[in-house]
């Protein structure tokens, strides 16, 4: 391969040659053509209505609107809190308890078999059924939504802030740097989550701010490797030598030049980092270092419709549903974003 | 010599003809339901359920269990028992190892002295509080030499135990693995550390001998013994377990065919108990342990030692409602309970009636009461000066579904009734819940003992000054002595009035509120019809199987 | 080249040694102990403690330890499997874990390519939004459930795989868990691997190499797949370790004596053995680090403009 020279200073010059305004001299008023199509919109500007004329990116945008909104009124929409056991005292003292019950709306059975239920519970209404302490899990699916929305939220920006960065330096200056970042990941990769979450729950107060902690921890590795590969591809290109040579710096190469052309597979990383945070903190919650019962989240649901799912998979289908949308729409918009932010010349 | 060899061929192709002959029903395993790994083979380390269950199908004692859980002769043909009560003298039959040695009192001699000098988990069984066997506490908690401990092998046939008090259930203990022989030239032909780790590292005087077996196994084969003293007895051609801890798939598997003995709980008792086919193969028997509440009353707790005022105690405990827990969240058969030891496990040898047969007995201060608890509540308050009390309540999130079940249903009621009380639940893992409690640092805790013997001793002996189980650091002069007279002092001969001192014991700690007793746990089984003869216990070994059949 | 590889094994090494000391140290002074024994009064239990040399500063617990680590000794199970060397534990777990664990790399990767270059070849139709949706539902459910799903389905409705796994029909009863764990591979490299080649399939070069006439697999060989290998191989890396070293609950589902279920039982099981969490971590930090210099090195295979070893403007 040719030897390509970068360094700005050739070695063995005493002393960098510092140039005056002297040297150079004004070439005069040329006729320079400027392209309107570029010139006529921001970037931002370009982005926002590239990724509105995508039809997908909108219905992602949609449903995740949705589910937000269902999350903050879901939990509304009955006379049942998150945390209510539905139960009632029978003529033997002995208490009798909603828990387990099959969806159930009254009017529509009403309507298609002609009769009522014939339990306790005949007039209440259960649009995803009951857990089996009780409780409405119409309430909980959408009380836990609020969690896992968080933890999708705190993993992106994890991934984005910490991940993308660190990938993007550690592959961008190579060398020791390099060396030493990857060794580092090796060995935040290498101790296992729980060890690490249980010796932090001696000096954290157990909750959503430890699981954070703990997503901060190792969740940005998937991403950091990412976004190293892609400078590591990138950074030998020519228009990055170009713009070196221009005078840039390591800054603006990194983020300015090279980042918007690593961006699909980073959004891609992105969307699948957000499912293994959620039963993440599903795990970490289930050994008690996340949040607590009867605090819910959709990875915990998972795990509690789990037990009965031969013989009630009705309690693991909302949960698992709603992950479901949720993903779809968040890659429905990752795909959006993707297109609007590195618009390739045909889309011009 | 070539006739000689013929002739013996002969007759061992026909004998074998006739075993094959006579067992032709019975070659078929029975399949059989674990809910946890066996963890050790080694009677000095073992310390689960189904390590013992596992252990016991191998390796005869002394005594055996009879279906009624009576002791009965196993390898120990009888016994005599001194005036005093304090020599026991067993008379060993004729047994014989898988390897062909001779069962004899040295094996046993042996296996008890290890137990001592090791120090094990279930070497108290031999201390004072226990067995009372001579010099054992010396041996195992000041290291004395193990060759001091009460045993002799007087001759190959006859094992000499000393005591140092009498013990009314000696014999009873004699079944549980702590007290099983070893053979100590196989032991000392083994490399350190590989004992019962393998087929041919274990070594069976019992109706079974290992087939395939490594640590942490998820399954496990036991094969008939054919060189068993009573081998004639034992109709399985085998066991096969297999560890399942999903209880929708225990479920899939019995009807499947997959096994022929599950355990069942939640959700899928209920569904077993609607299905008019299974509800035919569902049993309910004891599991033995008792679930309760363990109050810390230390003052590095509970805000200072809240919960060091009893009315604070009798309050919660009269919150709770049992028959909620078993009947909604349990659910497969466990008794709400409202003593603090558990019915159906110790019975009276002189009436024969179980000590906590009478649930009803301590109604006044450990039932569903609101009314009650309310007037313990405001006399708290009164007394702690406080209106406000924030609690944690640990609990094991690896001790079974239920259990988070349970701890939400007592937070829900407890906060219900008793106005400006929070219980923020903490679970985490046994081991963790565990050290919490032995290191006071809990409020309060969901906590569990299983009966070792069948004794109610196993469960009063716990709330002594001092005693390591004794979580909640109580402490009651009055009770100390009642015990000390049952276990070493004026009671040990006279069986009766121990029998009263004891309940007596329990009267101070369900009047006290040491504990809040919840429920006695069951196992709801599900077992094929061709299946006869398993035996169940609630006290230790849940399982035998020498008297089972199949098809 | 070998230089830098004989670098990297040293550098390997110290980290190795770093992440053993974490691990030695972090488990010691998380909650929970070796010896949470009901029974054992205190007496009893600090004899256990200091039989295991627990009483010892944590340096020389730890020189002990790395003397006999050097010597290929992993010590003996604390609480776990008490006093049984775990090597004998660990060489069935291991065995178990990676035979399954391999197949699932291999079906995953495999079926993962397969629909992603569907997808992207068909990209807009029918197939892609198929291949969109699967990827959606394999990351959404959780291998267990799919596990239980598959065992529900294929030996309890339709019994053909026995019901729970069984060491002497291994490729047979393999089949099941090893399908249920690929799931979360096969959608992440479908996804992956339809996205990469849809951005080099509109980038200049293959638009100039269609240009020529190149086209149909060829194209697909020689410009486009090679060129979108770069972010599957990164993200493949970690899942071939995670599946290598095993998933607790399909493994307990069904009844795998695997790795992911000795390292829980080694934390949540009677107390915490110090000796299982130190060995299955070195385990673990060993094959990460191994198939992280194996992937620095298939950078520069893939690409050859790209030398790891290289610092920023250095020659190549």
């Amino acid at each position: 391969m040719a030897s390509k020279k970068l360094s700005p200073v050739p070695a063995g010059s005493a002393a960098p040659y510092v140039p005056v305004s002297g040297d150079f001299e004004l070439l005069g008023n040329r006729d320079l053509q400027t392209d309107t199509n570029f010139a006529s919109q921001s970037y931002w500007k370009g982005v926002f209505v590239h990724f509105f004329k995508n039809r997908r990116a909108v219905v992602g945008l949609v449903i995740i609107a949705v589910i937000i909104l269902l999350a903050i009124i879901g939990p509304l929409m009955n006379s049942y809190g998150y945390r209510d056991i539905i139960q009632y005292r029978n003529d033997q003292n002995r208490r009798v308890v909603a828990k387990a019950v099959p969806p159930r709306v009254p009017w529509i059975h009403q309507l298609f078999t002609g009769e009522p239920y014939d339990d306790a519970f005949a007039d209440r209404t259960f649009i995803f059924g009951t857990d089996d302490l009780g409780r409405d899990l119409w309430t909980r699916t959408w009380h836990g939504t609020r969690v896992s929305l968080l933890v999708a939220f705190v993993t992106i920006a994890i991934d984005v802030i910490i991940g993308m960065s660190f990938g993007l330096v550690s592959g961008y200056f190579g060398g020791v740097t390099d060396n030493l970042m990857q060794r580092f990941v090796e060995i935040a990769n290498s101790v296992p989550r729980l060890v690490i979450v249980s010796v932090l729950a001696i000096f954290m107060p157990k909750g959503m701010g430890l699981v954070i902690v703990a997503l901060l921890l190792t969740e940005w590795i998937g991403m950091s490797k990412i976004a190293r590969a892609e400078m590591l591809k990138i950074k030998e290109q020519e228009y990055v030598l170009a713009s070196r040579t221009l005078g840039a710096d390591s800054a603006h190469i990194i983020f300015r030049e090279i980042l918007p052309n690593t961006i699909g597979p980073i959004i891609t990383q992105m969307m699948f980092s957000i499912p293994t945070a959620i039963f993440t903190e599903a795990f970490l919650s289930f050994v008690g270092v996340g949040i607590v019962l009867p605090q819910c989240s959709i990875g915990t649901l998972i795990e509690e419709g789990f037990n009965n799912i031969t013989i009630l998979p009705y309690q693991i289908l909302p949960p698992i549903i709603v992950l479901a949308l949720l993903m779809l729409g968040f890659n429905f918009i990752g795909d959006g974003l993707r297109e609007a932010l590195a618009p390739k010349l045909e889309d011009m | 010599m070539k006739k000689l060899l013929s002739l013996l061929l002969v007759v061992a192709v026909l004998a074998s003809c006739a075993v094959t002959v006579a067992f032709a029903d019975s070659d078929a395993y029975l399949g059989v339901m674990l809910t946890t790994n066996v963890m050790s083979l080694d009677t000095n380390l073992a310390t689960d359920g189904e390590s013992f269950e596992v252990i016991a199908n191998c390796i005869d004692g002394l005594t055996q269990m009879d279906a009624d859980g009576a002791a009965v002769p196993a390898i120990a043909e009888s016994y005599d028992v001194s005036e005093d009560g304090t020599v026991y003298t067993f008379h060993l039959r004729d047994a014989k190892w898988a390897n062909g040695a001779d069962v004899t009192a040295y094996d046993f001699e042996f296996a008890w002295k290890r137990i001592a000098q090791e120090a094990g988990e279930y070497a108290y069984l031999l201390d004072s509080s226990v067995g009372c066997v001579k010099n054992a506490d010396a041996i195992i908690y000041e290291g004395a030499d193990p060759d001091t401990l009460g045993v002799e092998a007087v001759d190959a046939k006859t094992f000499v135990v000393t005591l140092e008090v009498p013990v009314s259930f000696f014999p009873s203990l004699m079944y549980f693995p702590t007290f099983y022989p070893i053979n100590e030239e196989f032991y000392n032909s083994l490399e350190a550390g590989t004992y019962g780790t393998s087929p041919e590292t274990f070594l069976s005087n019992g109706a079974f001998v290992l087939e395939n077996y490594t640590p942490g196994t998820a399954s496990l084969s036991l094969k008939r013994n054919e060189t068993y003293w009573d081998a004639d007895n034992v109709k399985l051609a085998g066991i096969k377990y297999q560890v399942i801890q999903n209880s929708g798939e225990a479920l899939d598997a019995f009807n499947k065919g997959e096994l022929n003995m599950v355990t069942v709980s939640g959700n899928q008792v209920a569904a077993a108990e609607n299905d008019p086919k299974l509800a035919e193969n569902l049993s309910v028997t004891g599991a033995g342990y008792m679930w309760y509440l363990s109050f810390s009353q230390t003052e590095n707790n509970a805000q200072g030692g809240m919960l060091a005022n009893k009315n604070l105690r009798l309050a919660i405990s009269n919150v709770i409602d049992r028959y909620n827990l078993v009947d909604n969240y349990v659910m497969d058969g466990s008794l709400a309970t409202f003593t603090a030891v558990p019915p159906q496990f110790a019975a009276s040898s002189t009436t024969g009636e179980d000590f906590s047969a009478d649930q009803d007995l301590f109604l006044d201060v450990c039932d569903y009461n609101p009314e009650a608890a309310a007037e313990y509540y405001a006399l708290a308050k009164e007394e702690l000066g406080q209106d406000e009390f924030t609690f944690t309540m640990i609990y094991g999130s690896n001790e079974g579904n239920e259990i988070a079940l349970v701890a939400q249903a007592i937070k829900e009621d407890i906060e219900a009734e008793l106005d400006g009380m929070t219980i923020n639940l903490q679970p985490m893992t046994k081991s963790e819940r565990l050290d919490k409690m032995q290191n006071d640092n809990y409020d309060i805790a969901l906590t569990r003992w299983g009966p070792d013997y069948a004794d109610p001793m196993t469960y009063l002996g716990m709330w002594i000054t001092d005693n390591s189980n004794n979580y909640g650091f109580w402490s009651n002069a009055e009770y100390d002595q009642l015990i000390a007279d049952c276990t070493t002092g004026a009671y040990v001969s006279d069986y009766d009035a121990r029998w009263a001192a004891m309940l007596e014991a329990e009267t101070i700690v369900m009047q006290e509120a040491v504990i809040a007793p919840l429920y006695t746990k069951a196992n709801a089984n599900l077992i094929s019809s061709d299946v006869e003869g398993v035996q169940f216990h609630p006290v230790a070994l849940n399982r035998v199987y020498k008297a089972a059949s199949i098809g | 080249m070998l230089k830098y590889v004989l670098k990297r094994v040293g550098l390997a090494a110290l980290t190795l040694l770093i992440i053993v000391f974490l691990l030695f140290w972090l488990v010691r002074i998380m909650p929970g102990n070796p010896f949470p024994s009901e029974r054992m009064n205190d007496i009893q239990i600090a004899n256990k403690r200091a039989e295991l040399g627990l009483d010892n500063p944590i340096l020389v617990q730890f020189w002990n330890y790395i003397t006999k680590l050097l010597h290929g000794d992993f010590g003996n199970g604390t609480s776990l499997y008490y006093g049984v060397p775990i090597k004998t534990v660990l060489n069935t777990a291991v065995s178990n874990s990676f035979r399954i664990g391999g197949i699932s790399i291999l079906l995953g990767t495999a079926v993962g390519l397969l629909l992603g270059i569907t997808a992207a070849l068909n990209r807009g139709k029918f197939l892609d939004g198929f291949c969109t949706v699967f990827s959606i539902i394999g990351v959404c459910v959780p291998s267990y459930v799919f596990m239980i799903f598959l065992q529900y389905t294929f030996s309890f409705k339709i019994p053909f795989f026995p019901y729970f796994f069984d060491d002497s029909r291994f490729l047979f009863s393999s089949v099941m868990p090893a399908l249920s764990l690929s799931l979360f591979t096969m959608s992440t490299i479908a996804r992956f691997t339809r996205n990469e080649m849809v951005e080099v399939f509109d980038s200049d070069y293959v638009r100039l190499a269609e240009s020529k006439g190149l086209y149909g697999s060829k194209l697909v060989r020689a410009h486009v797949l090679r060129n979108a290998l770069i972010p599957i191989v990164t993200v493949l890396a970690p899942l071939v370790v995670d599946l290598l070293t095993g998933a607790l609950v399909v493994e307990k589902i069904y009844g795998i004596n695997g790795i992911g279920k000795l390292m829980v039982d080694a934390i949540t099981g009677e107390g915490i053995d110090y000796n299982y969490v130190l060995a299955l971590g070195i385990l673990y930090s060993t094959l990460y680090i191994t198939v992280m210099l194996l992937v620095d090195l298939l950078y520069g295979v893939l690409d050859p403009r790209i030398r790891v070893a290289k610092k920023r403007g250095e020659a190549a």
